[in-house]
């Protein structure tokens, strides 16, 4: 088993920070990629992140109210070895930055 | 993100003029074969900020339902037309529904679960969706109505005192006026002017709940936190007097900015449209 840690991804417009809402996933649970994970709020507006990752949750951070920066750590998960291969079809340093440009798409307006 | 996603910026003319209205579909995977519903954004956001990044797209996508969304002129990846006649509620209220019947949506049938068009809309997005479906009985469902309001804020925002602040810096005196215009100028893809030709619009045509009132069922829903909710009550009364069901949901500790994404909000619109 591995463990993969993910950030909070860059929001776009500059957002440097967010609050969490509500979790929608527990430590424990096992979900799905795109699986909704977290609700956050920033200074514009209110989101869904869905999961980068398919696996088992191992740990998440912080709770309702609670405020969590850009690239701090949002949500640990576990992984089968052998699915390394998979995910390394996308280079691990490289998922979070996959999420950036998805969240990304308002400047491409 | 499920299901395939089209869209296009909207060109069948209505009453002569082009909307340039941007229209999305999604289908979903799975369709569970029931009518299409349509999504309607609030004031200052776009099909984007309120319900794809929210994740209701995915949710009811997920759900099985066939999925139309609309950025309202001025907004989102819609053109910001020169004239005001093209911010109209009126006038968006026909855009919308030459665009619900140029996306597959049909009158509502006995029987036929896959007639009609379920509508469900936020803040600006349910004023409209309550008049269209009071002015649509033969199409519309059914109503989901997210941080509605029995007032109209934009009808009393203060247009000088907006364009004095932006053509020198003059502040505000009126509060609601400067939120809204902070809200406005958040986001870098707003046409500052397009809105403001919105708001001049529906200044001629202010919300009157009690002109036209919805006869099919109504799905209320707010953030607790949310002060333009505490009118919730009074919007219920109006529909049940017309005769018609209307159900209240109120989302513990949101506001009228965080309660779009809330998953109570979307579960419950999901299950009351899923018949």
């Amino acid at each position: 088993m591995a463990e993969i840690s993910f950030p909070l991804p860059d929001l776009g417009e500059g957002l440097i920070e967010a609050t969490v809402l509500e979790w929608l996933v527990s430590p424990g649970e096992q979900v799905e990629r795109n699986q909704p994970l977290v609700e956050v709020e920033t200074t514009k507006s209110a989101v869904e992140l869905p999961s980068p990752q398919a696996g088992k949750v191992v740990r998440i951070y912080g709770g309702p109210g609670d405020k969590i920066n850009v690239g701090e750590p949002l949500i640990e998960f576990e992984v089968p070895d052998n699915t390394a291969g998979i995910v390394g079809t996308v280079p691990k340093e490289e998922a979070p930055k996959r999420r950036v440009r998805l969240s990304a798409v308002l400047d491409e307006d | 993100m499920s299901g395939r996603h089209t869209g296009e910026q909207h060109s069948h003319t209505v009453e002569g003029t082009d909307p340039q209205l941007y229209v999305g579909v999604h289908d979903p995977k799975d369709d569970a074969g029931l009518r299409p519903v349509l999504l309607l954004h609030g004031f200052s956001s776009s099909s984007k900020l309120n319900w794809e990044d929210t994740g209701w797209i995915a949710a009811l996508t997920e759900a099985g339902r066939r999925v139309i969304t609309v950025d309202l002129p001025g907004h989102g990846r819609s053109g910001a037309p020169e004239d005001r006649d093209s911010y109209s509620p009126s006038r968006i209220r026909a855009d919308l529904l030459q665009i619900a019947f140029d996306a597959g949506a049909r009158p509502l049938r006995d029987g036929d679960p896959a007639s009609g068009l379920d509508v469900i809309g936020y803040s600006l997005g349910s004023r409209l969706a309550w008049e269209f479906g009071a002015t649509q009985h033969e199409l519309v469902h059914r109503l989901v109505l997210g941080g509605p309001n029995v007032a109209d804020p934009l009808a009393e925002f203060d247009l000088v005192a907006a364009q004095r602040y932006l053509a020198d810096g003059t502040p505000i005196a009126d509060a609601s006026t400067a939120g809204l215009l902070k809200m406005a100028q958040l986001l870098p893809s707003n046409n500052i002017f397009a809105l403001l030709s919105l708001i001049e619009a529906i200044k001629d045509e202010p919300f009157d709940p009690a002109e036209a009132v919805p006869q099919m069922p109504v799905l209320l829903v707010a953030g607790e936190k949310d002060e333009r909710a505490a009118s919730m009550p009074e919007l219920a009364a109006l529909g049940a007097k017309a005769g018609a069901m209307v159900e209240q949901l109120i989302l513990p500790a949101r506001n009228h900015t965080n309660a779009v994404t809330s998953r109570a909000f979307k579960q419950g619109a999901i299950s009351f449209l899923g018949v």
